[in-house]
């Protein structure tokens, strides 16, 4: 049995791609299940999704927390989250990034692969997701599948999603990756901060969670403490506030989903720490003084 | 002296780092709701997005006590919130729900017609996207004619939503309660003065803010904004308010074409020639009929 | 003061005397008049609460749990399809330890359609966190309305309750009910001060969040800790209240003639009432036959059965509502509690169903029963359906 966990975003079809392999290796002859990370999904907040093969009927019902394989979908993920966490000695990294795999620094020294997927689904799919872009480079990474039950898998499950037109590009995505896949080994040594978690006894717990703001080791809980989930890695687009065409109208302090755009004494500010890169601020700016940058 | 963009505080007590899509209308809508009610304010939430990207547990991104229960029962919560307040002695608290289109039109609309009628004192908002969001894009009694959603899909026998939103603010004029008004978050002076008059009222107010989902509208985050002004101007959503027995229209439609509102969204991509015509003529009776009333209550 | 009263004005007037902060309810048959004895409380000025006349059931309930969750003591009744369509609002009250006290005046639930008494309607809210407790007389239940209010709100407990009461048989029958002093009540219940939860802009809360896995299971725990230290609970109130107003209902359950018992018959409801006089009767015909009253139906009452069991030959079970492919529900407990302390014969009977009364013929036949299955150490069939045309019990 191999076990693969994939990292991606809210939108970015993690589970769709998970989906797909666990549907090729079913063409193979294998048994083979994918699911999700069971939680609530948002647009742009990391995900998980995972997929386990095997020769025979799997019985295991877990989620996976030390997979053979992790398929990393968006290349900021990297730098924000140990990606390799708990990853098998002799499994493999398989990520979306412009680097080569020696170029890359992970937890520990893994067979690594990586693949500019970015661009591969900006150039065949015209559109930053790269769910299917990756299975072909895990198609050639691992040899597990064959790149043609890859194409197979992408067509049952985004035909059946999102229509066979659209199936047939997100094939044509994998097979791009599959020929530009570059396989070597990563460094290792890179200490990623553990992120702590609050997880009280049910004596400290509050009775049926009626919760009063609080700090606790793992920061703030309770009424207001959503300040400690900092949203800013979801951005793709950043916007830019030229301070001379600003005419400080309030339109983009008001509109801003997140509030992170604050009155300051040195005109308006933006929080990068929580801004999510909508963008309405730059559309609605009457002044135009609001740029998008990548 | 109508509350103005300068006149709101700093302070926001829907915080960031709540988990919202990016270019979420709903997020606009708690944030500014929030700013204008202030910190003397308990918040009702049924099961909707709000609920979920407002707090995950041990996290929570509003300031203020907060409340959930269930999905059907917002108006009666609050109500249950407010009368308990009243029996404390805290009658100047405001309490307000905060549910989405599903959670008012479909499973709410029993509670809410009870609290209506008994003319329960709280401020119910309903914030309209359209859909079951949460979910994952389902339809809802307040989904649009025509448009895409997951449970109505586009297959080559049926093509989206078969019938009109349903006119919940009507429904609630009808109850004949102190104040009814529609809004939304593109029009942010006419969204203010809303906001502050339900404030300031007693007894049963309902305000509903179209509050677009560029998840579920298969919309560009950044024009979130931008088609909600769409919908006023095409006369998809009319800005009105009642009060006192009579119903003034806030904003006159352009009356563009319909499918000016509709380019932009994914969730109408599929509509057929026909199917946009019988959309504009619901859309010039909606209006029609919003435009007899507020002339015949003056 | 002793009055002539029907079940349900003992209940109305028992929410009077705990000076309920809040009731929101919605009229059903046969509760109906608790409604409107408490309409008239307060509309005469004598109960100073809030009154929300709701739109339904599921709504009276929602409004007692968001009043509570406020920090008031709310009070609400039901029966039957009303208790049924409040299902899931039952839920948030056990775990939001929410002390709402809730009569119930227990109904069949349909179909058919009926009104008269079983105990269908609360049995399958069993797990939703609610304690119960089952009344004999009118008298009974005017006193565990009060006493509920004080077993909810202990800081051990804060659990909502269900104080139960049969259709007809109680609630629109008079008897006699000796109505404590207000000012007694007032000693005896304090006013409600909760700490754990409030809605109060000065003192924010965020209360009923969304909750990931990792939180979930502690708060089952919570619920089930507060159910365990509820028992104690109920003994110490009940004590209490014994002392200070003359009535002793002897806790979790009451035994009633069991010294020396061979065969010992658990009845819950009213048809403890009937029971008892044929007890009487076979222990003057030298039958070595006991009663046990079972009033807490959660928590239940196990250490309770296990040394009950420990003293008896056989143990016959009534209940008035049915498992469907299991047992009746009482019978199912009983069974379980003693597991493993005793390998004593064990017989259920359900009679009674849909409010059909429950004769002391009925009554015997499971005394009988039960003798037989002490002496001969065995039972026929576990489960016995007592005139039911086509069955033989």
């Amino acid at each position: 049995m191999y076990e693969v966990r994939f990292h991606g975003r809210g939108g970015q079809g993690a589970v769709m791609a998970a989906q797909s392999l666990a549907d090729a290796a079913f063409i193979e002859g294998n048994y083979a299940v994918a699911f999700p990370y069971f939680g609530a999904e948002r647009r742009g907040a990391p995900v998980l999704a995972f997929a386990r093969v095997d020769a025979n009927k799997i019985y295991r019902k877990t989620q996976i927390y030390k997979p053979d394989y992790v398929i990393v979908l968006d290349d900021k993920l990297i730098d924000l989250i140990n990606v390799a966490e708990g990853l098998s000695k002799d499994g493999m990294a398989i990520l979306n990034s412009t680097k080569k795999p020696e170029e890359i620094q992970l937890e520990n020294e893994v067979r690594t692969a990586t693949v500019d997927a970015t661009t591969i689904a900006l150039d065949v799919l015209g559109v930053p997701i790269t769910n299917s872009v990756m299975l072909g480079a895990f198609a050639k990474a691992t040899g597990l599948v064959k790149i043609e039950s890859i194409e197979k898998g992408i067509m049952d499950i985004f035909g059946a999603r999102i229509g066979e037109r659209i199936a047939k590009k997100n094939a044509k995505a994998a097979r791009t990756a599959y020929e530009r896949t570059a396989i070597g080994t990563c460094k290792g040594g890179r200490i990623f901060k553990k992120e702590k978690k609050w997880l009280p006894t049910y004596k400290e717990l509050p009775l049926g969670l009626a919760t009063r703001a609080m700090k606790t080791d793992a920061g703030l809980v309770g009424p207001g403490s959503f300040v400690e989930n900092k949203t800013g890695s979801w951005r793709t687009f950043k916007p830019i506030i030229d301070k001379e065409k600003c005419i400080e109208c309030l339109f983009c302090w008001f509109y801003c989903p997140e509030g992170c755009i604050s009155r300051t004494s040195n005109g308006l500010k933006i929080d990068y720490d929580y801004c999510k890169g909508c963008g309405i601020c730059a559309n609605e700016c009457p002044a135009n003084a609001i740029e998008m940058v990548r | 002296m109508s509350l103005k963009i300068k006149d709101l505080p700093e302070e926001n007590l829907f915080t960031k780092g709540h988990t919202a899509c990016p270019g979420c209308g709903g997020a606009i809508m708690a944030k500014i709701a929030m700013k204008v009610f202030g910190k003397n304010t308990c918040a009702y939430f049924p099961a909707n997005c709000l609920l979920v990207f407002g707090g995950t547990y041990p996290l929570n991104a509003f300031k203020v006590p907060y409340l959930h229960v269930l999905f059907e029962n917002s108006a009666v919560c609050a109500a249950g919130i407010k009368r308990a307040l009243n029996k404390l002695g805290k009658e100047d608290v405001n309490v307000v729900a905060f549910a989405g289109d599903g959670g008012t039109a479909d499973i709410g609309i029993q509670a809410l017609s009870g609290a209506a009628e008994r003319n329960e004192d709280i401020i119910y908002i309903c914030y309209d996207n359209e859909a079951y969001m949460n979910t994952g894009i389902q339809r809802s009694g307040s989904t649009p004619f025509g448009a895409w959603t997951t449970t109505t899909p586009v297959g080559s026998k049926i093509a989206g939503k078969e019938r009109f939103k349903k006119d919940v603010p009507r429904i609630m004029i009808a109850h004949d309660v102190p104040y009814v008004a529609t809004a939304s978050i593109s029009y942010p002076l006419d969204l203010l003065k809303k906001l502050e008059k339900v404030k300031n009222m007693k007894g049963f107010r309902y305000l509903q803010i179209f509050a677009p989902c560029p998840t579920g509208w298969r919309l560009d985050p950044s024009k979130t904004v931008e088609i909600g002004k769409l919908a006023v101007e095409s006369g998809m959503w009319t800005l009105y308010e009642f009060e006192n027995g009579k119903m003034t229209i806030n904003k006159k439609p352009k009356m563009i074409p319909v499918r000016e509102y509709l380019k932009p969204q994914g969730r109408f991509r599929h509509l057929t020639d026909e199917q946009i015509d019988i959309l504009q003529e619901l859309v010039k009776k909606k209006w029609e009929r919003d435009l007899a009333m507020a002339e015949s209550t003056h | 003061m002793m009055r002539m009263v029907t079940g349900n004005y003992a209940v109305a007037y028992g929410a009077l005397l705990s000076r309920v902060d809040l009731i929101a309810a919605y009229p059903i048959t046969p509760q109906t008049f608790i409604v409107e004895h408490a309409s008239e409380f307060v509309n005469d000025g004598l109960l100073d609460a809030e009154f929300m006349r709701v739109e339904s059931e599921h709504s009276a309930m929602s409004a007692c749990v968001a009043a509570s969750a406020t920090g008031v003591r709310a009070f609400t009744a039901t029966a039957s399809q009303g208790l049924a369509l409040m299902h899931e609002v039952l839920f948030i009250a056990g775990a939001g330890h929410l002390p709402i006290v809730m009569p119930v005046v227990n109904r069949t639930v349909a179909s058919p359609i009926g009104i008269w008494a079983e105990h269908n309607d609360t049995m399958p809210q069993r797990d939703t966190g609610w304690m119960q407790v089952y009344c004999e007389d009118n008298q009974e239940v005017l006193d565990m309305v009060i006493q509920a209010y004080k077993i909810a709100e202990n800081k051990k407990v804060l659990l909502p309750i269900m104080v139960n009461l049969d259709a007809f048989i109680l609630s629109h029958t008079v008897e006699p009910v000796n109505f404590p002093e207000q000012s007694k009540v007032d000693k005896f219940l304090p006013r409600y001060k909760p700490e754990h939860v409030h809605l109060s802009p000065d003192d924010p809360m965020t209360v009923g969040s969304f909750a990931p896995p990792e939180y979930i299971q502690e708060v089952r725990y919570q619920t089930e800790e507060s159910m365990l230290n509820a028992k104690k609970v109920i003994q110490e109130v009940n004590d209490e209240f014994a002392k200070m107003f003359g009535r002793n209902y002897h806790g979790m359950v009451e035994e009633y003639r069991t010294e020396g018992a061979d065969a010992i018959l658990v009845t819950i409801g009213t048809v403890t009432s009937t029971a008892r006089e044929v007890i009487d009767e076979y222990r003057a015909k030298g039958k070595k036959v006991g009663l046990v009253k079972l009033r807490f139906f959660r928590p239940f009452p196990i250490e309770q059965f296990i040394d009950i069991a420990k003293r008896t030959k056989a143990i016959g079970v009534y209940d008035r509502s049915i498992s469907f492919g299991s047992g009746g529900p009482s019978f199912i407990e009983v069974k379980s509690a003693i597991y493993g302390h005793t390998s004593i014969p064990m017989i259920n009977f359900l009679a009674g169903l849909g409010g059909r009364d429950v004769m002391s013929d009925d009554i015997e036949l499971m005394l009988d029963k039960t003798l037989e299955a002490a002496k001969t150490g065995k039972v026929e069939k576990d489960v016995v359906w007592i005139g039911t045309r086509g069955v033989t019990p």
